[in-house]
């Protein structure tokens, strides 16, 4: 079947892709004359050199690049991903990950949830009542959320829903971080956790968490899908079958949502999942902003100690979610629209 | 094929239509002054060049003219309506159960990510009416077609005003649907309606757009350009079908194409349109044997004869009048070989000639 | 409908017709008013950047007593329209003197006027960014698309691969270097290897579309070249899309910009840059919010505007939605 051969091409194409980002990040964070030493990240100032040249020795960092890589392509098909440095405790690379990965999850989950169902309603309105009132209006929200610095948004939402709802005395959300209380772990994704395990008070706890780092994300996102929305539903509502549905003698109602809506959807469910592919690489900014304990944050520390292990599980799971996606929202396409043949 | 005037009334008339287009560049005045009489039970082809205003009729006629559109003058009767002057709901009820039109590129025009059986269904659910009366037809036959139904509309049957189960309803318009099929001479329907458009060929989506607007049994049956997308043996089959309906569904044919052949094959009477009017209107026989307008002269002598093949071939000298500022008085004068004085000064009106042949010149 | 369009009167000449149709999107412009709104805006934003060191001194953002180059200098007062907060180590409260507009930021200084001069910073390698990566991307995105074969999946696969990538990864590369050190200019070579993928993308998908019309054939059977074919006669037909979507990318890579700042990539934490003029505000969010607030508006504003458009032009030049 010729879909499934395809596929399979892409799949391996996908592995192609890990390898080249592998390389060339490995070489960036290792190899190349930066100003941070690659073992920088596993150091801390108290060390004598001798415990300096002994973690050196022990992470590899002594040996020539190429033998490097090697080693470590042999650890990582041995699960060893490496550890990561003091700031997180030296643990595994990919125990880290994992670990706030969830976290992560829940947030793109709820982020793309509220983009959808703000995003794409707007779209439509702008499209049906093009150059009125509605529209412009429309037009105005989407993009602004798209205009909007994540940073500042974030903050914004902060110093209002929490700050000054408390000063004035009405409840207001919390501002930053995950539920505090503890929960046991079923799926991984804490608010599911507490469903499942009937501990309602720690899921509304990390709802309420969870509102505003979401809606901060969807803000700007649901911008840019709105405005797909609007071009494309616009692009087929001056299509030739258009007018037939209409010479047909049908409502209007029926016109847009059977004719028109199913055609113009299409290239927004594409955008949708490439938007929630990028949203798992950890919205950085909103995570740092909210002090949400995702993969973002941690990149972020990552980052800026110089740490190649986590980096490297970070940048190649990245990479790995993104061509994923892209196939996922290739096959999704061919399923939604009848005549494209792979 | 003979053709019935005069002794009857019209079904459709359209009196001194004018419409207007905003553009960016001007007024555009498509329509000049249409007028057209559709009688019942007759096929009325309407030629003429790209350009001339046909399709903007009919889409006035149907309702549907875009929105910088506008019609300033003229009126459109319709079983005693004008319908220049309904409301957009009126004339989309007027869409779903009387007028329908055939357009000409079924690619385009056929939504591309629904099912055959989905287009067509859904002009079915529409019509209670239709509905009502296959049901209970089933009833008392124990079992209905869609030809039964085509002679059922014709009387007046007094409605009884029952409402149909949701499932009921989908399972006699699936079973109208098969036999519509059957009816537009479409191999193996069950299989065709679960296709999409684009796995059907061009005729076969022809006919499928044919089957859609004669569900609607509609008293005005508008095909506009329907063959000319297609290649010609397509063509013919597709004429060679609308023949044989004409003698089973009980509506008039209001046949728009650019091509006079088509319209000689299939047509009872032909108008000619040129720069937004209609110039010459008679039998097809009357029109090919003794054309009277200088337009139509000239269009008949542009047609290579086969039997007698010539060096070179005649065409009509100038260029189709530009719509912003068009020509004043008769739109064809600046191509005219007879012009006269009075050409250029008003628009000449449509008058009868001779018995059943009007012409809007001049020379007459 | 195409019955309807006859012109009314013949351009003479091939720069006539594209004068024509300038005149007629400009038209279509003013009929909008949110992209008039924003066009506005716009143009505001760029005199002010242009003339940003005249209005205000630009000696104000160093400390004073220094003398050129640009060095992290003790932060010493935040202050608020009328009170100083002091950080230092003796925790004090008192009237000030002076009255600002918007405040001051983490060192001191007005912060209305640091915003003045951030605007032309940030404009400056938005720009700078842009046009850089619109230029590189089109290029190869040209010739991905016209030559096709080996070198457009070439091309494809390098440009998945850059997909793929953590732009954050990329830019703390750069920012290490020492060659270059952290400054402006490694961070703006970072995002234009980040940003230049959707521009190859974009062009090709219009080049494979403009080739197979018939007026390339044409071309060809008239004997012209192909490098002819591709810069004359392809690259301005398909040029509208990409003007768009530099316009719109504007404002995304000032946000970007000013995100990385926020982060930390800033060469000084006193440079005058909206992202970096926030990052001052970081912590102290609840009780002088002014310090985020205030560019954090700003560069909504600038980046509005931009898009706002960016999304007209969208709108306009689409050529099917032209009458």
């Amino acid at each position: 079947m010729r879909i499934y051969e395809y596929i399979i091409r892409r799949l391996i194409l996908l592995i192609f892709v890990l390898f080249a980002v592998s390389v060339v990040i490995f070489y960036l964070l290792r190899g190349f004359p930066t100003g941070i030493a690659p073992w920088a990240a596993y150091i801390n100032s108290k060390m004598t050199a001798d415990q300096i040249e002994a973690v050196i020795k022990a992470h590899g960092f002594d040996r020539p690049l190429w033998e490097q890589y090697f080693y470590w392509l042999r650890d990582i098909f041995q699960g060893q991903w490496g550890l990561t440095g003091i700031w997180a405790q030296g643990r595994p690379a990919n125990e880290v990950f994992f670990n706030h990965f969830s976290y992560t999850i829940e947030l793109a989950v709820s982020g793309v949830i509220l983009t959808v169902a703000i995003g794409i309603p707007l779209g439509i309105i702008s499209a049906l009542k093009n150059n009125k009132l509605p529209d412009h209006v429309s037009r105005v929200i989407a993009l602004a959320g798209y205009s909007t610095p994540a940073y500042w948004f974030g903050f914004m939402l902060q110093l209002v829903f929490f700050y000054y709802f408390s000063l004035w005395g009405l409840p207001h959300l919390p501002s930053s971080g995950a539920s505090t209380l503890g929960v046991s772990r079923i799926t991984g994704l804490p608010l599911l956790d507490g469903l499942l395990s009937g501990n309602l008070a720690f899921s509304w706890d990390e709802f309420l968490h969870l509102i505003l780092p979401a809606f901060s994300l969807s803000f700007i996102s649901l911008g840019f899908l709105a405005r797909i929305v609007r071009a494309s539903m616009l692009e087929v509502l001056r299509q030739d079958y258009i007018t037939m549905a209409r010479s047909k003698g049908l409502t209007e109602r029926v016109v847009i949502y059977r004719h028109a809506l199913k055609n113009a959807l299409i290239p927004a469910v594409t955008l949708t999942g490439i938007f929630f592919a990028a949203l798992l690489g950890g919205a950085m900014i909103t995570e740092y902003v909210f002090s949400w304990p995702g993969v973002g944050q941690q990149a972020l520390r990552a980052v800026f100690q110089g740490d190649s292990n986590f980096l490297l599980v970070y940048s190649l799971v990245f990479a790995a979610i993104i061509v994923t996606a892209n196939l996922v929202v290739d096959v999704i396409y061919a399923f939604l629209d009848p005549r494209i043949k792979y | 094929m003979s053709f019935k005037a005069n002794k009857e009334e019209p079904l459709l008339e359209i009196r001194n239509l004018k419409v207007n287009f905003h553009t960016y560049r001007g007024e555009v005045k498509a329509l000049n002054g249409v007028n057209l009489k559709l009688y019942p039970q007759e096929v009325l082809a309407v030629v003429g060049e790209s350009g001339c205003g046909k399709s903007v009729t009919m889409q006035t006629l149907i309702g549907l003219l875009p929105e910088n559109a506008y019609v300033p003058e003229g009126q459109i009767i319709f079983k005693g309506e004008d319908l220049t002057k309904k409301s957009k709901e009126h004339m989309r009820m007027l869409r779903a159960e009387e007028l329908a039109i055939v357009f000409q590129d079924p690619m385009t025009f056929l939504n591309p990510v629904l099912t055959i059986e989905s287009q067509l269904e859904e002009v079915f659910t529409l019509q209670k009416k239709l509905l009502i009366e296959a049901s209970n037809l089933e009833k008392t036959q124990g079992d209905v077609k869609f030809t039964d139904l085509l002679r059922e509309k014709s009387s007046d049957a007094p409605q009884t005003n029952r409402k149909l189960a949701r499932k009921e309803v989908k399972r006699i318009s699936k079973k109208l649907c098969v036999d519509i099929l059957n009816l537009v001479k479409l191999p193996d329907p069950e299989r065709i309606l679960k296709h999409y458009p684009f796995e059907l060929s061009g005729g076969m989506r022809q006919r499928a757009m044919i089957a859609m607007a004669l569900a609607r049994r509609p008293s005005i049956f508008i095909a506009d350009e329907i063959t000319t997308a297609l290649d010609v043996t397509i063509q013919a089959q597709i004429l060679h079908l609308l023949k044989e309906l004409r003698d089973k569904i009980a509506a008039s044919t209001l046949m728009v194409t650019h091509d006079l052949s088509v319209a000689a094959e299939v047509a009872d009477r032909i108008a000619v349109m040129y720069g937004g009017n209609v110039v010459e209107v008679t039998s097809t026989r009357q029109l090919f044997k003794k054309p009277l307008h200088p337009y139509t002269q000239l269009l008949l002598k542009a047609i290579p004869n086969i039997l007698n093949p010539v060096e070179t071939l005649e065409s009509i000298p100038g260029t189709v009048p530009e719509m912003v500022k068009p020509p004043p008085g008769c739109r064809f004068h600046p191509r005219c070989p007879f012009v006269m004085e009075n050409c250029s000064k008003d628009r000449p009106k449509l008058k009868e000639v001779e018995k059943g042949h009007e012409v809007a010149c001049y020379i007459y | 409908m195409k019955e309807q369009q006859s012109a009314s009167a013949v351009p003479k000449g091939e720069w006539e017709a594209r004068l024509a149709d300038i005149k007629y999107t400009l038209h279509l412009f003013r009929k909008n008013p949110l992209v008039m709104a924003g066009t506005i805006i716009s143009l505001f934003f760029i005199g002010l950047a242009l003339s940003a060191n005249i209005i205000v001194n630009p000696n104000l953002a160093l400390p004073t007593g220094y003398t050129g180059g640009m060095y992290p200098f003790e932060r010493k007062y935040m202050w608020s329209a009328g009170s100083i907060i002091n950080w230092g180590p003796n925790i004090a409260i008192y009237k000030g003197p002076e009255s600002f507009l918007l405040g001051t930021d983490g060192w001191g200084r007005d912060l209305a006027k640091m915003i003045v001069l951030a605007v032309p910073v940030d404009l400056y390698y938005a720009a700078i960014i842009t046009i850089t990566a619109a230029i590189f991307g089109t290029f190869l995105g040209a010739i991905a698309g016209y030559i096709g074969g080996v070198i457009d999946e070439a091309l494809l696969r390098i440009t998945d691969i850059f997909f793929a990538f953590p732009a954050l990864v990329l830019a703390l590369v750069f920012a290490s270097l020492p060659q270059f050190g952290r400054s402006l200019d490694t961070l703006a070579l970072a995002l234009v290897l980040v940003w230049w993928p959707p521009y190859v993308r974009l062009m090709r998908g219009q080049v494979l579309s403009e080739k197979e019309k018939p007026y390339v054939e044409a071309l060809k059977a008239t004997g012209a070249g192909n490098t002819r074919i591709l810069f004359r006669h392809v690259l301005m037909n398909a040029i509208y899309p990409i003007l768009v979507q530099v316009t719109m990318d504007f404002g995304g890579v000032i946000l970007t910009f000013s995100a990385l700042m926020f982060l930390g990539f800033s060469p000084s934490p006193a440079l005058p840059e909206l992202g970096n003029l926030a990052a001052d505000g970081y912590g102290h969010i609840f009780d002088a919010p002014w310090v985020i607030l205030f560019p954090g508006i700003v560069m909504l504003i600038i980046s509005l505007a931009f898009n706002l458009v960016g999304d007209g032009l969208r709108d306009v030049l689409d050529p099917r939605l032209r009458r």
